[in-house]
């Protein structure tokens, strides 16, 4: 079974001080494929990320990476663990202080003893494959935000994980980069036999990459399928995400007591 | 900033940093032989040791040869105990030296002057442990004022 | 009321004694493991450039102000008694026993210790500590450990030099200036300063304050709220946090290493 799926959640419950966040979910994602997670902004799909990464651990339930429970990892096991996967942060993350070369270079510094020419092939073969081969020398703050989004996911491919995830990677981009990233994403899971987990609001553009999509709302897993599936799904709930409609079972307003009963309030005092 | 600079620049804070302490430990501080090396141990009592402590130097004809030790009361005596620390460059100092409680200037840190005595055949020298028999103790200003005033009404 | 104060009271030490804990174990953390010196060093001179050697600059021009200053000061106060002839020890003692380690503190507090706290706050904020831990790269041994060392290596030697630039600036005034006996101002102050007593215990005062200073500023920088608000608070509780810590600590270490 860990053979089909690199990662798997158990009924995994997670609360931040008194807010749930997930509330009893479990979700498989199946080796090799593109998995979209999508949801309204602020339910914490960061979270989950941060959950598989064993960055934070979960109150109830088990996640498996690979074979080994993560929350359960000591220090040292999960740092082996970490090698095999790598993240895609929403603002890049890019050490400022160094190049993009060394930026690249630097897990594979980091984790390999391997000569300085070897390196160097290997950054370069990872900048020509998001295509900055051109903008080794450059310092972070000099690339344009998509640039930098590139060129830290050729720092999140450096050392060939098998898991790479991704959160937001289209926020904020313009339409040639976030084209540019979309390529990429796709292309890179198949010519390096990666599993990606997208995580994204961006639903037509993470669609059209998507082999499988889970989509989640009110600390659930309201619903998952194909893209096909889900576009044609029948639940109000899902299709009030796929067509973006402002009012629906996800509320437009934060919960609060009567505008009537506020506003009499008000006018008492 | 390339590497070899940042290193350049850090060995020099780093040389400078050694330095510093080195000018405050030689030229700054009272280093003497006596800080670290070896010292034998000499023993005196006064009846009154005055505003003598612990670390005041011991001098021999102005040169500094030791310090106080401990200063202690001998409870059969009801005499003070003054310890020293004699550095052993100053060695055979003849049994019959004399110690004397002595005041820097009229307002200064007070001392002991240890006043060599005469060296003949049969006389032993200060060893290891050793008591000076001959102490002169400290001149307290009161008691000498008191001296002065009932010498003073004497001689009416 | 009292009830809500009770509460306050209650809230505020737990959240105190929850904040020590985390700090001590970022500390315990960074630390704990045998450093890989091949790996580390260049790390480590590369926070000595930025803690030690940036600070230099700041660290001698006040020293020989204050220096001079104690100078000045000392030599109308001593003249008025006839004793100007003591004005080397005065200089000397005050800055090895007191206000070398102390000012360099504060000053190291204000120039570096706010600038790891930024640094560290804005690497968190960027996620930069984040992708660390996802490289597999423990960010406490990385990040926090190469900055604690070179605050610990650096403060005792600013101090060093703080007192060193002191003394000469206390000679220039006193001696070059207003004519107190140059071999007096040296051969009394040798006589009255002791190496084990001041110079060293004012070096251990430094380390102190160097483990108290740097801890506040890598712990705050680690622990601050990842936004542009709780990083500038991060910085403020740094400067304000390090420089009580370093008074406090220092009236504790004089009472035991001077206070018989």
């Amino acid at each position: 079974m860990s053979n089909d799926n690199i990662v798997q959640l158990k009924n995994v419950t997670f609360s931040r001080g008194e807010r749930v966040i997930y509330d009893d979910i479990s979700l498989d994602i199946p080796r090799g494929k593109v998995i979209a997670i999508m949801g309204p902004s602020g339910i914490g799909k960061t979270t989950l990320l941060r959950l598989i990464a064993g960055q934070i651990k979960p109150e109830k339930g088990n996640i498996d990476f690979d074979g080994a429970i993560i929350n359960k990892l000591n220090r040292q096991q999960l740092y082996a663990a970490r090698k095999k996967m790598s993240m895609l942060f929403q603002s890049g993350a890019l050490f400022t202080e160094m190049s993009v070369f060394d930026n690249v270079a630097f897990p594979i510094r980091e984790h390999c003893s391997l000569p300085e020419d070897i390196i160097r092939t290997m950054v370069l073969m990872k900048l020509n494959s998001v295509g900055l081969r051109g903008a080794a020398e450059l310092m972070p703050t000099e690339l344009s935000g998509g640039m930098a989004r590139r060129a830290a996911l050729a720092r999140a491919i450096a050392l060939d994980p098998q898991l790479v995830m991704y959160d937001e990677p289209f926020a904020g981009q313009d339409p040639i980069s976030m084209g540019v990233l979309i390529r990429l994403i796709r292309s890179l899971n198949d010519a390096l036999g990666l599993t990606s987990i997208v995580v994204s609001h961006d639903i037509s553009e993470v669609m059209s990459i998507a082999d499988y999509a889970y989509i989640m709302a009110n600390k659930k897993v309201i619903g998952q399928g194909t893209p096909q599936q889900l576009r044609n799904s029948e639940s109000p709930l899902i299709h009030q995400f796929m067509a973006g409609e402002s009012d629906g079972p996800v509320p437009f307003h934060y919960p609060a007591q009567s505008f009537d009963a506020q506003l009499a309030e008000v006018f008492k005092a | 900033m390339s590497n070899r600079k940042v290193e350049v620049l850090v060995g020099a804070f780093i040389a400078a940093g050694i330095a510093a302490f080195l000018f405050l430990a030689l030229s700054v501080a009272n280093t003497g032989s006596l800080s670290n090396g070896e010292t034998y141990r000499l023993y005196a009592k006064f009846d009154n040791i005055g505003g003598l402590k612990v670390r005041s130097p011991i001098k021999v004809g102005g040169v500094v040869v030791g310090r106080v030790a401990e200063i202690n009361l001998d409870t059969q005596s009801f005499m003070a105990v003054v310890s020293m620390d004699i550095s052993k460059d100053y060695k055979d100092f003849p049994e019959t030296s004399s110690i004397s409680i002595l005041t820097a200037g009229l307002l200064g840190e007070q001392y002991l002057g240890l006043e060599p005595g005469f060296m003949m055949d049969g006389i032993e020298t200060l060893g290891e442990g050793a008591y000076i028999q001959d102490t002169k103790s400290a001149l307290v200003l009161e008691e000498l004022i008191g001296q002065f005033l009932f010498s003073q009404n004497g001689d009416d | 009321m009292i009830v809500d104060a009770l509460a306050k009271l209650g809230r505020d030490t737990i959240s105190a004694t929850a904040t020590t804990g985390r700090a001590g174990l970022v500390l315990f953390n960074a630390l704990w493991a045998a450093p890989d010196v091949k790996k580390n060093s260049p790390l480590l001179i590369k926070q000595l450039q930025v803690v030690g050697v940036q600070s230099l600059a700041i660290i001698l021009v006040s020293g020989l102000f204050i220096g001079m200053v104690l100078g000045l000061q000392g030599y109308t106060i001593l003249v008025g008694y006839g004793a100007e002839n003591s004005l080397g020890p005065m200089v000397a003692l005050s800055l090895l026993r007191e206000l070398g380690p102390v000012v360099t503190a504060l000053l190291f507090a204000g120039r570096a210790g706010s600038a790891l706290t930024a640094e560290i706050g804005l690497m968190k904020a960027t996620e930069q500590l984040s992708s660390l831990e996802l490289m597999a790269v423990d960010p406490l041994r990385r990040v926090i450990a190469p900055r604690f060392w070179a605050g610990m290596i650096s403060m005792p030697l600013l101090a060093l030099l703080f007192s060193s630039v002191g003394i000469i600036g206390g000679h220039l005034v006193g001696v070059e200036w207003l004519g107190v006996d140059s071999g007096n101002f040296w051969s009394v102050m040798q006589a009255a300063v002791d190496l084990q007593d001041d110079v060293m215990n004012g070096v251990i005062k430094s380390f102190a304050f160097a483990l108290v200073v740097t801890w506040i500023a890598i712990f705050r920088g680690y622990d601050c709220i990842p936004t542009s608000e709780g990083i500038s608070k991060a910085t403020t509780q740094t400067v304000v946090h390090s420089s009580l810590a370093v008074l406090g600590l220092d009236f504790v270490l004089t009472a035991l290493m001077f206070g018989e």
